[in-house]
């Protein structure tokens, strides 16, 4: 059993999924779904759409290099089987995943570093150029601060009840 | 609106009724809204009967080959299956001749064929291997991939010589 990556979208293709299809120069193209083998059939380039892994490791998405994906490399080799490298690669398996999760993270907040300042600025910005939408003009021109003022009514316990009634 | 696409209508359309993979898309049907490139990316694909050219792919002498019966399966052959056929097309010097009729495995077929862990293989063509009766390849050499299927059918000989296994 081999866990193969589709070639349009390099999502794990499980056993028991998706088409493959071989060209006649014996070039073989593993599909994990109709998706993928309809829009190969419509030649569309993966490279250009977003959704692809190709898009994102090209535009600086995704990460790229890393030593991690040199251990997920394929080995045409077959290993005799041995019980104890078994166990200890799965063990290697679970913990090689949580180190590149980790580092996907790390690569996805330094993509995101700069924008909270970038929104903050932002929103001052419209906050200053686009104040009439949200103030009237009369308003405006008593109170020229940017904050509505805070008014102090004393209501005398009375007076509440009389409403509430009401 | 179903247009028959090739060979006997009765056979064709318990095909399509019993097709196993639910690709019951019809060729022909004009809806509007679909692209110009995708009603040839939905050609449906299906069995090699009555009239099918092949592509013969050894040095048997042969270029082209109609099929006039398959032996095994009511709706058709598929890949892995042997076929009678007629020579339509041969080269001058060769062991076939224009005429005579030849038996043949399909070895490439452009309708999919379910593996036994569940995926699909499929070729971008329809090809055949010239045999003779006790299923011995007539041809020294086989040109393109070929499926594993031929295995499992016994034809031992035209897998060894083969230049690609898919």
């Amino acid at each position: 059993m081999r866990l193969e990556k589709c070639w349009f979208c390099s999502s794990t293709i499980y056993p028991g999924h998706g088409i493959q299809f071989v060209r006649n120069d014996a070039k073989i193209f593993r599909f994990c779904r109709s998706k993928c083998h309809k829009n190969f059939k419509m030649k569309r380039n993966p490279r250009k759409l977003k959704w692809t892994k190709a898009y994102r490791r090209l535009h600086g998405k995704d990460m790229t290099q890393d030593s991690t994906f040199e251990l997920e490399r394929k080995r045409n080799r077959p290993e005799r089987y041995d019980r104890n490298v078994t166990e200890s690669t799965l063990k290697a398996i679970k913990k090689i995943d949580k180190i590149r999760v980790a580092r996907e993270a790390r690569h996805h907040a330094m993509r995101m570093k700069g924008k909270k300042a970038i929104e903050q600025q932002a929103a001052a910005k419209e906050l200053e150029q686009s104040i009439h939408l949200v103030k009237a003009p009369a308003a405006l021109q008593e109170d020229p601060s940017l904050t509505l003022p805070k008014m102090k009514i004393k209501v005398s316990q009375s007076q509440m009840e009389d409403r509430m009634e009401e | 609106m179903l247009t028959v696409v090739v060979g006997a209508g009765r056979s064709l359309l318990g095909s399509l009724s019993n097709n196993l993979l639910g690709a019951v898309k019809t060729t022909h049907e004009v809806i509007p809204r679909l692209h110009y490139n995708s009603i040839f990316s939905q050609q449906q694909r299906t069995f090699i009967q009555m009239r099918t050219n092949l592509k013969v792919v050894d040095n048997s002498g042969a270029k082209r080959v109609m099929c006039i019966q398959a032996l095994k399966g009511r709706r058709g052959a598929r890949l892995g299956d042997t076929i009678i056929a007629s020579v339509k097309e041969a080269q001058p010097r060769g062991k076939v001749k224009k005429g005579e009729v030849v038996y043949g495995v399909v070895v490439r077929a452009a309708m999919q064929r379910g593996r036994c862990d569940g995926s699909e293989i499929k070729f971008d063509d329809n090809a055949v291997v010239i045999v003779n009766k006790q299923g011995e390849p007539i041809g020294t050499r086989v040109f393109g991939p070929v499926p594993h299927e031929l295995r499992k059918k016994k034809h031992l000989k035209i897998l060894t010589l083969a230049e690609h296994i898919a």
